[in-house]
């Protein structure tokens, strides 16, 4: 879905004289209906689509109060009359942050090693379906999986031990780890595809010049697809903040942030804690909170962070023709004028 | 790659600062009932505030059934527990230690104040032979009645059928089995032909009816004079007898003259001393 | 490399872990047999049923709700992904086009979460109210409750949520329709509409099949919104009941997975749960093949899915 980009309409051709438009009057039964039905639907999906975002949005600000933002979570049972839900924000930003920072690196790797190196084929291919898998893989089953890996006793010190010795095993470690996995997909895909379409010359004359191919990976091409690798970033960071399986089954079914041991920063991502999305299912009807009124606010919060990182996104992808043309100008002229040494 | 070499040693420094970290204070590990679960988070914050270099228990729920298996396996270091042991049932060498005493109550619906049920009738209800709320007497609701139940992991369910039901009858099959106490509010405050059982404490705040039972009324002052009939045992359950941080816990729990312990637990539930 | 033998991991780990739930029920393990949430709670108060190990599981009410929510959400999204590629590039105004696009683009990024939360508390009581009569609650409510989550409003949320993503690649696909094609059916006489219908979407047709893949995928590891939705129960919906199947609870099966969250500290409901997984795990396996299998297909056309 990311990779999915509508495309502008053809303009029409300006030679072509375009006849009146066909008028539907003549047509027969089936065909006029089947001319209505897509118009209903067109416009059924517009009303859809804005219904949704209205009613979001209604119900958010209605219930949203500035200072819901910055106050932790009341005690559980409670939560209609007071409290506001900081803890679920922070939770938040941490998972996000730490995904995206072990996805992004790994992806980048991983999307350069595709597209440059790609032997032998065989594990090339097998990379790529496996890639694949996990990009179609449900977030459950990966979430599964990651508490099979951390629930083992050499990485109890990435969450709490329990008396006998047992890993507890949930923990933002534990989550940001699965999480990650879960935005690898998506900058593979970016990196990839920026580099595939990075002109030839740019890699010829980088060996021309004496550069091993793994120094051109590494000076020339990334820097030069960097805006893709920044979308390809962004867009992992959204697929992680909208996630709420992993959450649940990784870091504990708690409000607050309840942190670990004594050390600062190590202790919090050691404990568990809530982010947005567990923070809005539990306070639904189907969790214990009911308090719809604090879920519609943060879920209205959570709704603007993924919109914001979604306009970055088109922000990006639209700068991003230009500027990566432009630098394979450049470098292409800049490379014409140096004479040949060596 | 330099991205990659600065991952690496930034993780291995994480790794580093965490090893100390993993040897210093562990919080407490304690899961199980969900009925248990506003009780036992105040008496947590509590016993934080009186010692505040302990760090407070962590709490959970999962319901009674989980509870126990995470005390006997170690994977928790307490476990709560809604029901009294079943000696055939639960696994060997768990040693329940008794915290308080609760209430349980039928409720149902907000619009729908049922005044009383009869020991029979609530019989017929939760099995299934009455289906319909025309033939409750003293009903408002009309049409078919919507039975919420309880987990089979659930405490509350086990200690409802012993009390009210007896031995031999079960709950309808055909009942909507909620997994929390929590949600179990939620579910009959949201359907106006709804009829259930929670614990005294949930019914606090809950915008749920409770009803009658056998004349005497549900609330805290007729269980603590035995005169209301629903009572049923909080427990503390650990493998063995309990040790170091998890002894220190609950004998600050259970220890007769701590006032502390006691304005919290009389609060909503009913004090073992 | 290290992703690929993460990954291997992953996958023979579940399947480790699953294993023993398999070994024990055999191939019925799929088959039908009892109330699938009695199985569940037997094992989490560690007990065996009368007469059965206690690793006793027939998942077919979760198979068959998983099958009724994903196949009828994905055939309504299709019909009406297509009709509604058609009209975006054919039939709509520029001014509703350049709307439509970011509208589109929105509702996929929208977290399943909130779908969730708009259909437990706005949709399933509207249901509730005025579709579910007492008189259709009494004629199944011996053997179950109704409310308002049940398999029809899971089913018309499902279908909200795949439907950007079949939208943009059916779009596309039309697009990529070559424009001289569509010029000579006009030439040759025929309607507007029949040139739709006959050339373009024929041509398109590979696409649209990739697309339905992706979604079916998509429908198949929905967890959150189904757990909040469909009904929480174990049910099989009965066809028999004619339309008030619909109305009936049903647990696909990876919101089973999300609901047991708390519970896989016990070893049995753990190999059980993974064993779930591990079925998923294999379906979207198997999606993602196809889903390759129609993209190769796809390359043909020029189309970017």
């Amino acid at each position: 879905m990311s990779i999915v980009e509508l495309a502008p309409p053809a303009p029409p051709g300006p030679t072509i004289a375009r006849p009146p438009r066909e008028r539907t009057t003549s047509w027969p039964l089936a065909d006029r209906i089947g001319y209505w039905l897509c118009w209903m639907v067109g416009i059924g999906l517009c009303l859809i689509a804005t219904a949704v975002v209205l009613f979001m949005f209604v119900k958010g600000i209605s219930y949203l109060h500035l200072d819901m933002l910055v106050q932790s979570p009341a005690a559980s049972g409670i939560q209609s009359q007071s409290g506001g839900f900081w803890d679920p924000i922070e939770g938040t930003l941490i998972v996000a942050v730490l995904g995206t920072a072990i996805a992004a690196p790994l992806g980048v790797a991983l999307g350069a090693w595709l597209s440059e190196y790609g032997r032998p084929s065989w594990l090339a291919r097998m990379v790529e379906s496996a890639i694949e898998i996990i990009a179609g893989a449900p977030s459950v089953v990966l979430a599964l999986f990651g508490l099979i890996i951390f629930a083992q006793s050499f990485l109890g010190f990435l969450s709490q031990n329990a008396s006998n010795g047992a890993v507890y095993g949930r923990s933002f470690f534990a989550a940001s780890a699965v999480m990650a996995v879960l935005a690898l997909p998506l900058v593979v895909a970016s990196t990839r595809e920026a580099l595939e379409q990075l002109p030839d010359r740019l890699r010829e004359a980088s060996y021309a010049l004496g550069r091993t191919r793994a120094t051109t990976i590494r000076r020339v091409l990334l820097p030069a697809i960097r805006p893709s690798i920044a979308t390809g970033s962004v867009l992992g960071m959204g697929r992680i903040i909208g996630d709420t399986a992993i959450i649940r089954l990784l870091l504990g079914v708690s409000l607050t942030t309840q942190g670990v041991g004594h050390v600062p920063l190590i202790g919090v991502l050691r404990g568990t804690g809530a982010t947005l999305t567990s923070y809005v299912y539990e306070n639904s009807r189907a969790g214990e909170g009911d308090a719809p009124q604090k879920a519609y606010a943060a879920a209205f919060v959570l709704l603007m962070i993924v919109l914001a990182l979604n306009a970055l996104v088109t922000w990006l992808t639209s700068g991003r023709e230009r500027g990566g043309e432009r630098r394979a100008r450049l470098a292409g002229l800049r490379l014409s004028w140096v004479p040949w040494t060596r | 790659m330099r991205a990659h070499r600065t991952l690496i040693v930034s993780t291995i420094l994480a790794l580093i600062l965490a090893i100390p970290a993993a040897a210093a204070g562990r919080r407490l590990i304690i899961d199980g009932s969900t009925s248990m679960l506003p009780l036992v988070q105040k008496l947590a914050t509590a016993y934080h505030k009186a010692y505040p270099h302990v760090q407070a228990p962590k709490i959970g729920g999962g319901q009674t059934a989980i509870g126990i298996g995470d005390a006997a396996s170690g994977r928790a270091d307490i476990g709560d527990a809604s029901r009294d042991p079943i000696p055939g049932v639960d696994p060997k060498g768990l040693v329940f230690s008794k915290i308080a005493r609760d209430g349980i109550c039928i409720i149902t619906n907000s619009a729908n104040p049922l005044p009383n049920l009869s020991q029979e009738t609530v019989q017929e209800i939760f099995t299934g032979s009455i289906r319909d709320w025309s033939k409750v007497p003293g009903a408002s609701a009309s049409g078919p009645i919507d039975l919420f139940d309880r987990d089979g992991a659930s405490g509350t369910q086990d200690a409802f059928q012993n009390i009210f039901l007896g031995e031999t009858l079960r709950i309808s099959p055909s009942a909507t089995a909620e997994s929390s106490e929590g949600l179990e509010v939620n579910a009959v405050g949201a359907d106006k032909s709804a009829i259930g059982f929670v614990s005294f404490a949930a019914t606090i705040n809950g915008g749920v009816h409770t009803v009658n039972y056998q004349g005497i009324q549900c609330t805290l002052r007729n269980a603590k004079s035995g005169q209301y009939g629903g009572v049923r045992n909080f427990w503390m359950v650990t493998k063995g007898a309990p040790k170091g941080a998890a002894a220190k816990f609950i004998n600050w729990v259970v220890k007769p003259g701590n006032k502390t312990v006691r304005s919290i637990v009389s609060s909503e539930w009913i004090a073992i001393h | 490399m290290a992703v690929l033998a993460f990954i291997g991991a992953m996958v023979v780990t579940v399947f480790v872990k699953a294993w023993p739930s398999f070994s024990h029920n055999g191939l019925s393990w799929f088959g039908p047999g009892g109330d699938v949430d009695e199985q569940l709670r037997a094992m989490q108060r560690d007990i065996a049923l009368s007469g059965h190990s206690i690793y006793y599981f027939r998942a077919w009410p979760l198979l068959w709700g998983t099958l009724l929510t994903t196949v009828l959400a994905v055939l309504l999204a299709l019909a009406i992904s297509t009709l509604a590629a058609i009209f975006l590039t054919e039939f709509a105004p520029p001014a509703i086009r350049r709307t439509l696009d970011p509208v589109i683009r929105l509702l996929a990024a929208v977290p399943s979460v909130i779908y969730g939360l708009i259909g437990i508390e706005a949709i399933a009581p509207w249901i509730n109210e005025h579709l579910i009569s007492s008189h259709r609650k009494a004629s199944v409510g011996y053997v179950v409750q109704l409310n308002g989550n049940n398999v029809a409003t899971a089913t018309l949320i499902l279908t909200v949520m795949i439907l950007p993503i079949m939208v943009a690649i059916s779009t596309n696909a039309f697009l990529a329709v070559p424009a001289s094609w569509r010029e000579g059916s006009v030439a040759l006489g025929v309607n507007r509409w029949r040139t739709i219908w006959r050339v373009s979407l024929r041509t398109a047709r590979p696409a649209i099949i990739a697309a339905t893949v992706l979604a079916t995928a998509r429908a198949l590891g929905e967890a959150v919104m189904l757990a909040m939705v469909a009904g929480g129960r174990g049910f099989a919906p009965n066809l028999l009941d004619g339309l008030t199947a619909l109305f009936e609870p049903a647990r696909p099966l990876a919101a089973t997975i999300f609901q047991n969250a708390e519970g896989l500290t016990i070893p049995v409901l753990a190999h059980t749960v993974y064993a779930i997984g591990a079925v998923l795990l294999a379906s979207a396996a198997m999606l993602s093949l196809a889903a390759w299998a129609s993209k190769q297909r796809l390359k043909r056309y020029g189309v970017r899915a």
